[in-house]
C-alpha cells in the first residue's frame, strides 16, 4: 500500500517538474516571441502532427525520426543507469560513444564480413574497445581512490582528440572536401526498419531489446544487484561479503559497452562514412534521460522519447516561429534542475513518511495488544 | 540549596526529540563558580543533550537556565558564548588547512588597512593568551601537522579569547594518551586556579576522582544526584552510573562447552591518534557457550570486533576460527567459515535502507546456486526464503518488497538477525545486539541466541548493556583499556556493583585468573 503510494508520488512528482518546466519554458517563449500561441503550438504538437489549411494530420515521418533519434541516447541513458545505480557518477559516456562510433566505422571501412554479420561484428567490437577504455576511470578509482567524475571527464577529451588524430592522419578520405573517412562497405550499413528519410533503422528494435535485457540485468541477476546494492550502501555490501572493486569496474565497463554500442550503431545506421568531429552530445544527453528514469531501465525509453520529442519540438519552433533554438537547453535545464532538487516537494513526501510510520505504530500496538490478549 | 555562589542553575530540564525520545527528564544541575564539575554517565545517559542545551544547540522541552542569576534563553551557541559559556567538543570543530593562529583568531580577525588580514596581531593574540594560561602551542604550525593533544588546547584557549569563563570538555581525555591527559589535567588546574569553572564530561572514575570538585550522575535521562566528589567513594559512583533498572528474564538451561571455536590471542591495535585500544587481548569461545564482554564503550570492543570481521587490521596476534585464520580474510571467505556478524551500527552495516527487505535478507548468499538460475535469479526461490524468514523471525511489514529504512528500529534490527542467525553459523558475533529497540524484539533476539548457542554455535555478546551481558552470557569477560581484566566462568552468582569496578578500572584479576578464558 504505502509502496504503491509512493511510487504515485513519483509519477506526480515527475509530471509536476515536466509542466513546471514547461511553465517556465513558456514565460520564456512569451518573452521572446510575437506569436506565442503558434510557437507554443509547434513545440508541443508540431512533432507529430502536419497542420496544412486548418488540418490537423499525423506526420509518420516526422514521429519516424523522433524514434530515430532515440536510438543512441537510450543506450547512453542506460549505460547512466547502470553506472549511476553503483553511485559511479562516470561521465565519460560521451567519449565511449564517439569511440564507439569511430571503431565500429573502421570495423565497417576495412574488414571483409558477408552481409548481416557485418554491422554485428563491427558493433561488438565498438563496444568492447568503449569497455576497455572505461577501464582507465574505474582502475584509478578502485586501485588508487581517485573520483572517477573528474577522470571520467577529463577522460572525454583525451578520447576526442585521439580519435580526431586518427581521423585526420590515418583513416581521412582526402578526396572529400570535409574530413571524413571512406565510405562503409555496404555489407556493414544496418538497414533501415522503414525505408525512408528518417533514418529509422533495425538499431531501433536493438535499442529496445537491450532495455529488457538491461532491466533483467540489473533486477533479475546477481551482478545487478550487487551494483544496486553497493550504490545504496557499500560498508554494507562489503561485510555482506560482496566483491565490492570488482563490482565497482564492471559496472563502469558495462556503461563503456553500452555506450560505444550506441554510438557504433548511431554511425552505422545513420550515415556511409565516419564524419563526426567533435563529442556528438548524446552522452550528456543520456545523463538527462536516467535521472529522468530514476536509474529504472525500464522508464529509460520514455525518457528518451520525451527528450527527443521536446527535441524536434524546438527545431521546429525555431524553424517555423520566431522563437531562438537555444530555448531547449532551458527547458531542458529547468527539468533536470526540478528532478535533481531531491527536496522537490519534500513537504509532502514527508506527509506520506509520516503517515506511513504512523499507521504502522497503530497496527504494531494492535497486533501486541492482540498477543497480549 | 542556596542560589548564592551558582554560576549555572539548570531547573527541571526536559527535553523530548521529535522522533519522541526524552533524552532528559526533570534534570537539575547546579554548578558553583570556580570548580571543576564532572558530568557522568554512559552513552546515552543524557549528558550531551544536557550540555547542548546549555551551549544553545538544543532547546530544552520544559525548565530553566539561570546563568549568574540571570534567566536566559539560550537559542544559539553565540548567545552561550555572548554568556560567558565555551565548549569543547570531542571532534574538534577547527580548520585543518589554517594554521593555529588563525584558527583562533576565526571569525574575530584583526584587520590592518581595512581588509587584510592583520596575521602578525593573531600570532600575537595567540602568544599572549596561550602563555596567560600556560597552554603551549605553535601559533603558525597547520593544525592538520600538529598533535591532538595541542588541537585540544587550540579548541581551549578558542574558547577562551572569545571571552568564555565556563568551559564545557566533552569527554576531552577520550582521544589523549596517558602523557597528554596528564598534561591537561595540569593546565585545568591552573585555569581553576584562575578563576574559571570548569565542567568535565567523562565516565572514567580515576580522571574524575583526580581532578573534580564535585560530580552530578546521570542514568536513563535523569540526574542521580550531586555528590562531593572526595567524599564519594569509586564503589558508590559506579553503582550510581551503571546500577541496573529492569531485569528482563531469559530462559535458559546450563550450558555445555564443547569444542574451541574462535581463538584470538595476542591481539594488539594502536589506533592513528596512537593510542593503544587492544593491548594483548587473548580468549577463546566455545561451541555451546555464550561469551560476554562487558565493559564501558571505548575500551576496545568496537576494535575487537572490527578485526574479528577484517573490517580492520591488527598490529599483531592471531585470531582463528576453527583452525582457520581469518586476518585479512575477505568477507565472503569468513562467512563461508559460517563466522556472522549482527553489527553495532546496523544502519551502516547491518542493512541497504533504500533497497527491500527481500534484497536485504539475501545479501550474504544471493550467489548461492539454489537462488541463481543459469545467469538469472530464480525469483521463486528468493522470494520462498524471504518469506520464511520475515515469518520465523516476525518481522512486521506489509511486504517483503517494503523499503527496510519504512520499518521501525526493531524491525530493521530484525531484518539483520534474520539474515545474520538463518546462515547456519558456527561463530555468531552479536555487538550490541538489542541497543535502541522495543522490549519484545529484543527479548525476540535474546531468546534465538540462547537457542542457537544451545544448538551448538558458539556466541559472542559485546554489549554495553550491563543486564544483557549479565542476563545472557554463560561466562563473561570484562574489557577495559584494550585488555581483559576479569573473566567469570558462572554469571549466575554475579553482582553488578563487582562488576562496575571490573568495568571502570578499580580492580582486576591476576593473570592466572585471566588465562583461564583461552580454555588451553
Amino acid at each position: 500500500m504505502s509502496n504503491r503510494r509512493m511510487l504515485v508520488f513519483n509519477i506526480l512528482r515527475g509530471a509536476a517538474a515536466i509542466f513546471l518546466a514547461l511553465g517556465v519554458g513558456f514565460i520564456f517563449i512569451v518573452l521572446s516571441s510575437d506569436e506565442p500561441l503558434n510557437a507554443l503550438r509547434y513545440l508541443l504538437i508540431g512533432p507529430v502532427f502536419r497542420i496544412r489549411d486548418g488540418v490537423l494530420s499525423f506526420n509518420t515521418t516526422s514521429f519516424q525520426t523522433i524514434l530515430a533519434a532515440m536510438i543512441p541516447t537510450i543506450f547512453t541513458g542506460l549505460a547512466v543507469c547502470v553506472m549511476f545505480s553503483a553511485s559511479q557518477f562516470n561521465l565519460a559516456g560521451e567519449g565511449a560513444v564517439m569511440l564507439g562510433g569511430f571503431v565500429g566505422a573502421l570495423c565497417a571501412i576495412y574488414l571483409n564480413i558477408p552481409g548481416w554479420i557485418h554491422p554485428v561484428v563491427c558493433v561488438l567490437i565498438g563496444a568492447a574497445v568503449s569497455g576497455l577504455i572505461m577501464l582507465i576511470p574505474a582502475l584509478l578509482k578502485v586501485k588508487l581512490g581517485a573520483s572517477e567524475l573528474v577522470t571520467s571527464l577529463m577522460l572525454n577529451y583525451i578520447i576526442m582528440f585521439i580519435v580526431l588524430h586518427f581521423l585526420n592522419y590515418y583513416f581521412a578520405d582526402r578526396s572529400k572536401g570535409a574530413t571524413q573517412t571512406f565510405s562503409f562497405q555496404p555489407t556493414a550499413q544496418i538497414p533501415a526498419l522503414i525505408e525512408g528519410s528518417s533514418k529509422l533503422s533495425w538499431g531501433f528494435i536493438v535499442a529496445l531489446i537491450f532495455v529488457v535485457i538491461v532491466a533483467l540485468f540489473m533486477y533479475r541477476t546477481k551482478w545487478g544487484y550487487a551494483i544496486r546494492m553497493i550504490g545504496i550502501n557499500q560498508p554494507f555490501s562489503k561485510y555482506s561479503g560482496m566483491k565490492v572493486g570488482a563490482t565497482i569496474i564492471l559496472s563502469q565497463v558495462i556503461g563503456g559497452i553500452l555506450s560505444g554500442m550506441g554510438g557504433s550503431i548511431e554511425v552505422l545506421g545513420r550515415y556511409n562514412t565516419y564524419l563526426w568531429r567533435e563529442l556528438p552530445g548524446y552522452g550528456w544527453t543520456g545523463i538527462t534521460i536516467a535521472i529522468l528514469a530514476k536509474n529504472n531501465p525500464i522508464f529509460i525509453p520514455f525518457a528518451a522519447l520525451f527528450i527527443a520529442y521536446l527535441d524536434k519540438g524546438c527545431q521546429l519552433m525555431s524553424t517555423y516561429s520566431d522563437v531562438p533554438s537555444e530555448m531547449i537547453d532551458i527547458i531542458q535545464a529547468a527539468i533536470f534542475l526540478f528532478f535533481a532538487a531531491e527536496q522537490f516537494l519534500a513537504k509532502y513526501r514527508q506527509k506520506i513518511v509520516v503517515k506511513n510510520s504512523r499507521l504502522e505504530m497503530e497496527n504494531n500496538n494492535l497486533s501486541q495488544e492482540g498477543r497480549n490478549a | 540549596m542556596e542560589n548564592d555562589n551558582f554560576i549555572i542553575q539548570m531547573k527541571g530540564i526536559s527535553k523530548v526529540y521529535p522522533n519522541g525520545i526524552a533524552a532528559n527528564r526533570n534534570v537539575d544541575f547546579f554548578v558553583k563558580e570556580g570548580e571543576i564539575h564532572a558530568l557522568m554517565g554512559e552513552n546515552g545517559a543524557g549528558k550531551s543533550t544536557l550540555m547542548k542545551i546549555l551551549f544553545g544547540l538544543e532547546q530544552p522541552t520544559e525548565g530553566e537556565i539561570i546563568i549568574n542569576g540571570e534567566e536566559v534563553s539560550l537559542t544559539s551557541p553565540s548567545d552561550a558564548i555572548s554568556r560567558g559559556i565555551g565548549m569543547v567538543h570531542q571532534h574538534f570543530m577547527l580548520i585543518p588547512s589554517l594554521t593555529v593562529a588563525e584558527n583562533i583568531v576565526l571569525g574575530m580577525a584583526p584587520i590592518k588597512k581595512g581588509i587584510l588580514i592583520d596575521y602578525k596581531k593573531a600570532v600575537q593574540i595567540t602568544e599572549e593568551v596561550s602563555q596567560k594560561y600556560n597552554l603551549n602551542v605553535n601559533p603558525n604550525a597547520k593544525v592538520m601537522d600538529i598533535p591532538v593533544g595541542m588541537k585540544q588546547k587550540v579548541e581551549i584557549l578558542k574558547a577562551l579569547v572569545r571571552g568564555a569563563n565556563i568551559l564545557i570538555l566533552d569527554e576531552p581525555t577520550a582521544v589523549l594518551t596517558t602523557q597528554e591527559t596528564s598534561e591537561l589535567f595540569k593546565e585545568l588546574i591552573i585555569l581553576k586556579q584562575l578563576g574559571y569553572t570548569i565542567i568535565f564530561i567523562s565516565h572514567k572514575l580515576n580522571e574524575i576522582k583526580q581532578i573534580t570538585d564535585r560530580l552530578t550522575i546521570m542514568r536513563g535521562g535523569k540526574s542521580m544526584g550531586v555528590y562531593e566528589t572526595a567524599s564519594t567513594s569509586e564503589q558508590e559512583i559506579s553503582r550510581l552510573m551503571v546500577g541496573r533498572d529492569v531485569i528482563l528474564n531469559v530462559e535458559k538451561d546450563k550450558s555445555q562447552p564443547t569444542e574451541t571455536v574462535l581463538k584470538v590471542r595476542n591481539l594488539e591495535y594502536t589506533n592513528k591518534w596512537n593510542k593503544k585500544m587492544l593491548d594483548f587481548l587473548s580468549f577463546s569461545v566455545r561451541q555451546g557457550e555464550i561469551l560476554g564482554i562487558a565493559g564501558v564503550e571505548g575500551n576496545g570492543q568496537r576494535e575487537l570486533v572490527e578485526m574479528l570481521f577484517n573490517l580492520n587490521t591488527p598490529d599483531s596476534g592471531t585470531i582463528t576460527v576453527n583452525g582457520v585464520n581469518i586476518i585479512n580474510l575477505p568477507q565472503d571467505k569468513i562467512r563461508d567459515n559460517r563466522v556472522s556478524l549482527i553489527p553495532e551500527d546496523r544502519m551502516t552495516y547491518g542493512i541497504a535502507d533504500a533497497a527491500s527487505i527481500e534484497e536485504n535478507v539475501i545479501s550474504d548468499r544471493y550467489t548461492e546456486k539454489h537462488f541463481n538460475n543459469g545467469p538469472l535469479f530464480d525469483m521463486k526461490m528468493i522470494h520462498k526464503e524471504s518469506d520464511k524468514l520475515i515469518k520465523n523471525y516476525a518481522i512486521l511489514c506489509k511486504s517483503r518488497k517494503q523499503q527496510v529504512k519504512m520499518l521501525s528500529g526493531g524491525n530493521i534490527q530484525k531484518v539483520v538477525v534474520a539474515r545474520e542467525l538463518s546462515s547456519d553459523p558456527i561463530l555468531i558475533i552479536a555487538d550490541q545486539p538489542t541497543r535502541g529497540i522495543d522490549v519484545g524484539s529484543t527479548e525476540f533476539i535474546r531468546n534465538k541466541l540462547v537457542h542457537l548457542s544451545r544448538a551448538g554455535a558458539a556466541v559472542l555478546l559485546v554489549s554495553a548493556d550491563l543486564n544483557e551481558v549479565m542476563e545472557l552470557s554463560d561466562s563473561l569477560i570484562v574489557l577495559y583499556g584494550g585488555k581483559v581484566v576479569a573473566y567469570f566462568d558462572d554469571t549466575s552468582a554475579l553482582d553488578d556493583t563487582v562488576m562496575g569496578e571490573y568495568m571502570l578500572g578499580l580492580k582486576h584479576q591476576s593473570p592466572e585468573e585471566i588465562e583461564r578464558v583461552c580454555h588451553e
